[in-house]
């Protein structure tokens, strides 16, 4: 158990994932690299059709057919790599490792159960020897996270609200002693007030179970409000990737820098805000060669056509841009100042 | 010019066998709209801001109050006389995916709203034809491209576009937007909203924003109203940068404090307050509507309704015994 | 109307997405092979019907010396009990089986449909009195009513017999529709047609209808097999005169009067008008398969 008890690390390495369509097998990730420190919350941002849940579904190698890892692995820490497992390990590691909250947790929960019975399917299905225990531990993350545990746990879902439900997912996810945990749009459909309370709760749990987590979400603020570092994702690639604070600040990646000038916020000169130009590729509409992103980009020139820019270190960042000096800049200033 | 006082609805909720409890969704709410101008309903999901346009929009009947469209009480008027002119006022709904008919080109989508407009202002049908792709022109959409495709061959940005140039087709003097760009695309999303900045600048349309995320509302109409509901009631209303910048009421100041915070580009604002509790429905109506939730409530709050009225220093209108400014928005790092 | 005449009298652009409904139909078709033999099974069925008749003399002739001949080149499927050939049988009597089965749908579906597309729509007064009306018709014992009908009326024609069917099956189908109804009429596109001020005709024929068709369509098939096995199941139980080349008749001639349960030599006599309900339905279920992609334009046209 001692190497579950701590935060792992996780390393993708040039994950290509491929849907089937009848215009052929198209990537949905197209060479993804990616480095969750231990013991980090990451935000994973992109638009629909980006490839953030597929590569959410990768870390527990759960890519539905028609989709299909054609190359790459993804390396857990304790576990080894998570696409080489299958059958039994697999559904072991998924819950006893890997937690898993699902986007809408509203509609992830078994309406005509109660919240205690999915608990106790759950420790069946994973053989938990002392279910009492479980159930203490269950009703103990529910009150950490501001609930009535007995009470919500003798709740059918229907007599709970979205942030209470959202509260469930995530106890669920981690009642098995999980140390890393991929929350899939984990404030979609819910109120302000009560997306805020999640956010703190997640960072509050994340902390003191010292936890790997991994947030998939569209919505750059989510990330902004509990992150550590910021991966942004588009057309099936990581574009950035990098300090949360770092990453908003000074955006280096021509799509983060429109995305974060296309929020509109409460401070500043609203009249700054910009809308993006164009729209997000799908897998059919992604270009065959050169940058994904050249269509909306105003940086594009000559070489986007023709290269997709390989992701190179840009001081503490990665950034895939053709526009972008891959030295790092702080260094550069401080030569020719020299 | 739309005015509506003291609008009322109650739902019956379904109970048990010896029946349900009333649910009280708007308690008498007062809103008024201009020529061109630009209001906001915000509040959490529940707190009857969709109602309220939905009432605003003819699509729903309120319990009592009155609604005036230009000079003409609606309450005077027999059903169908009633219809026309709700027409004027369009709701685009927030799901543009189930807002288009799925076995209708847009041309036809277009077409019959179209159509009725030429018999009824004795216009050709070449007009319509030719007021179809101008008006998806103005919407910023290709006529050529669109017009013979079905709604599932575009993408979302472009179908509420269709939903927007669709409410157009009636000459609408106001557009209530609910939630109109939640299910979209996030890069996608400011483009809608400048759409309808742009609207109200080029045709005078008003729009009727409802939303829960109150930075949309300031791009949309810094110039405009804001109301925030809580609970069927207004318990705040004034100018957006106002209300935005310098909140008096607790439930608004919690609902400011909420939104998140991009670090990096802004530092938290230093006042922020925090709901004591989550929302119950259940709560009891005596007192405050809020005051269960509510950091500062004092005993007056549990026992009084305080009403939406305006005191000597500030601008805006509150519904609080004990109104103060807090600095709770974010507040932009200087490089 | 306006609204679709201009529609139609637009000169579709260049490079329309927009194609033909019917080569849309095709395309569907081929998509698998199993429609393609439903829809081959139709057609041949179709064909027995309109010229099935024409194909042999009438009255078929008889041939004494060969009562219940076993199967041979001149008679596919043997000869009944007074030696007329079973397949001449089967072909002959295609046309009154289908006749019925399609007044039995066409009445089915036109009588629910529009019950359950009124009681949807309206809600309110409308939907309580239409409901009733559709509990009444459902709690009526069709078979007892039948057999007692019998007696008086000989449902010499496949029209009276498929109305008759038709009048005592509308209900599930009526049920079915309202609640489409009820569900569709909440969809954003309906009440952005009822904001606009468009009128009922065009909300139910042009809006609430065709997201309905694959659902129509598909209930009118199964209406067909439904009515078919009705119908035959009357002239089995022998309640209904005795007609030669009945598909039902001849059942219950095989058995009953061949002995085909207890004796091979009338088999062939009882299996020919059971494959014949078989391919038949077999060849109405492939078709049904396709409906739903025949009528969403997404499905039809991918």
């Amino acid at each position: 158990m001692t190497e579950s008890s701590s935060a792992p690390g996780v390393r993708v390495r040039d994950l290509t994932v491929v849907y089937k369509t009848p215009a052929g097998e198209l990537p949905a990730l197209a060479g993804v690299s990616l480095t969750l420190a231990p013991g980090t919350i990451t935000g994973l941002v992109g638009e629909s059709g980006s490839g953030k849940s597929t590569l959410a579904f990768s870390l527990l190698n759960a890519v539905q057919p028609p989709g299909r890892r054609s190359a790459g692995s993804v390396e857990i820490d304790g576990i080894g790599d998570v696409s080489q497992l299958a059958g039994d390990d697999l559904r072991r590691v998924r819950g006893r490792q890997v937690g898993y909250v699902f986007q809408a947790a509203q509609n992830s929960l078994n309406p005509l159960k109660t919240i205690g019975k999915q608990l106790l399917d759950l420790g069946r299905s994973h053989e938990v020897a002392d279910l009492p225990a479980l159930v203490r531990d269950a009703r103990a993350l529910l009150g950490r996270m501001g609930l009535d545990g007995g009470r919500v746990l003798d709740s059918y879902q229907h007599e709970l609200s979205g942030g209470m439900r959202q509260r469930v997912g995530i106890m669920l996810a981690l009642v098995l002693n999980a140390h890393l945990v991929v929350l899939d749009e984990p404030t979609t459909a819910l109120d302000m007030i009560t997306q805020a309370t999640i956010l703190r709760i997640v960072q509050e749990v994340h902390r003191e179970r010292g936890l790997t987590t991994l947030i998939v979400t569209h919505d750059m603020g989510v990330a902004a409000e509990v992150t550590d570092s910021i991966a942004v994702m588009y057309g099936g690639r990581v574009v950035e990737h990098g300090p949360t604070t770092a990453v908003l600040g000074s955006p280096r990646h021509p799509y983060t820098q429109g995305l974060i000038r296309a929020i509109p916020r409460l401070s500043g000169d609203i009249a700054e805000a910009r809308a993006l130009p164009g729209r997000p590729p799908t897998l059919g509409t992604m270009p065959a060669q050169g940058c994904v992103f050249r269509e909306r980009c105003p940086e594009r020139r000559e070489i986007c056509d023709s290269v997709d820019p390989a992701p190179v270190a840009v001081g503490d960042r990665r950034v895939a841009c053709h526009a972008v000096e891959p030295a790092p800049a702080s260094a550069r200033v401080r030569k020719e100042c020299a | 010019m739309i005015i509506a006082t003291g609008i009322t609805k109650s739902y019956r909720q379904r109970g048990n066998l010896l029946g349900g409890r009333d649910v009280r969704a708007l308690r008498g709410v007062d809103f008024a709209i201009g020529k061109g101008g630009a209001v906001t309903f915000i509040g959490e999901s529940g707190c009857g801001k969709t109602t309220l346009g939905r009432i605003a929009a003819g699509l729903e009947t309120y319990d009592s109050g009155e609604i005036v469209i230009d000079g003409v009480r609606m309450s005077s008027l027999r059903h169908r006389q009633r219809q026309a002119h709700f027409r004027r006022i369009q709701l685009i709904h927030q799901d543009p995916y189930s807002a288009l008919n799925p076995t209708r080109t847009i041309q036809q989508t277009l077409d019959a709203p179209l159509a009725l407009r030429a018999r009824q202002t004795g216009r050709s049908k070449a007009w319509a034809d030719n007021r179809a792709a101008e008006l998806l022109t103005l919407v910023g959409i290709d006529p050529g491209y669109v017009l013979p495709r079905y709604p599932h061959q575009l993408s979302g940005g472009m179908r509420q576009r269709v939903v927007i140039a669709r409410a157009l087709t009636v000459d609408p003097e106001v557009l209530v937007a609910d939630e109109s760009v939640s299910m979209i695309d996030v890069s996608l999303r400011l483009g809608i909203l400048a759409l309808l900045k742009d609207l109200r600048e080029r045709l005078g349309v008003s729009v009727l924003f409802i939303t829960h995320d109150i930075a949309t509302a300031r791009y949309l109409g810094d110039d405009g109203e804001l109301y925030v509901i809580y609970r069927g009631q207004v318990v705040e209303r004034g100018a957006t940068e106002t209300v935005i910048s310098a909140p008096v009421h607790p439930y608004t100041q919690s609902l400011l404090s909420a939104i998140p915070v991009l670090r990096g580009v802004e530092r938290p604002g230093p006042e922020r307050v925090e709901p004591t509790e989550a929302l119950d429905e259940s709560h009891a109506d005596t007192g405050c509507l809020f005051a269960r939730r509510c950091p500062f409530r004092t005993e007056r709050c549990e026992s009084e309704l305080p009403l939406l009225g305006r005191d000597g220093d500030t601008t805006q209108e509150h519904a609080c015994f004990h109104p103060r400014r807090r600095s709770v928005i974010p507040v932009e790092v200087t490089a | 109307m306006t609204a679709t005449q201009t529609a139609t009298v637009l000169p579709a652009p260049a490079s329309t997405p927009r194609r033909n409904f019917w080569r849309g139909v095709v395309r569907v078709l081929r998509r698998k092979p199993s429609r393609m033999a439903g829809v081959v099974i139709l057609v041949l069925f179709a064909f027995l019907g309109v010229f099935g008749p024409m194909l042999y003399p009438s009255p078929l002739p008889r041939d004494d010396n060969a009562l219940y001949a076993p199967p041979s080149l001149a008679h596919p499927f043997g000869t009944d009990f007074e030696g007329t050939d079973v397949l001449a049988l089967v072909v002959t009597g295609t046309r009154y089986v289908l006749l019925a089965g399609l007044a039995t749908a066409v009445i089915t579906v036109a009588l629910g449909t529009a019950i359950g597309l009124l009681a949807g729509f309206h809600r309110g007064r409308w939907d309580t009195v239409l409901m009733r009306l559709t509990d009444l018709q459902l709690t009526i014992p069709g078979l007892p009513l039948l057999l007692v009908l019998s007696t008086v009326w000989k449902f010499t024609s496949p029209l009276e017999m498929g109305v008759v069917l038709g009048v005592l099956g509308w209900g599930g189908i009526a049920r079915a529709v309202r609640s489409q109804t009820l569900s569709l009429r909440e969809r954003g596109f309906i009440e952005a047609a009822r904001g606009l001020g468009l009128s009922t005709r065009h909300i139910v024929g042009r809006e609430l209808l065709p997201s309905m068709a694959p659902y129509i369509a598909m209930n009118m098939l199964i209406a067909v097999t439904g009515a078919i096995y009705a119908q035959v199941g009357l002239f089995f139980l022998g309640v209904l005169p005795f007609d030669a080349n009945n598909w039902g008749v001849m059942l219950n001639l095989a058995v009953f009067g061949g002995g085909a349960l207890t004796s091979a030599a009338a088999l062939p006599y009882l299996l020919a008008p059971l494959l014949a309900i078989l391919l038949l339905t077999l060849g109405i279920v492939l078709v049904v398969d396709a409906m739903d992609e025949i009528f969403n334009p997404r499905l039809r046209e991918e």
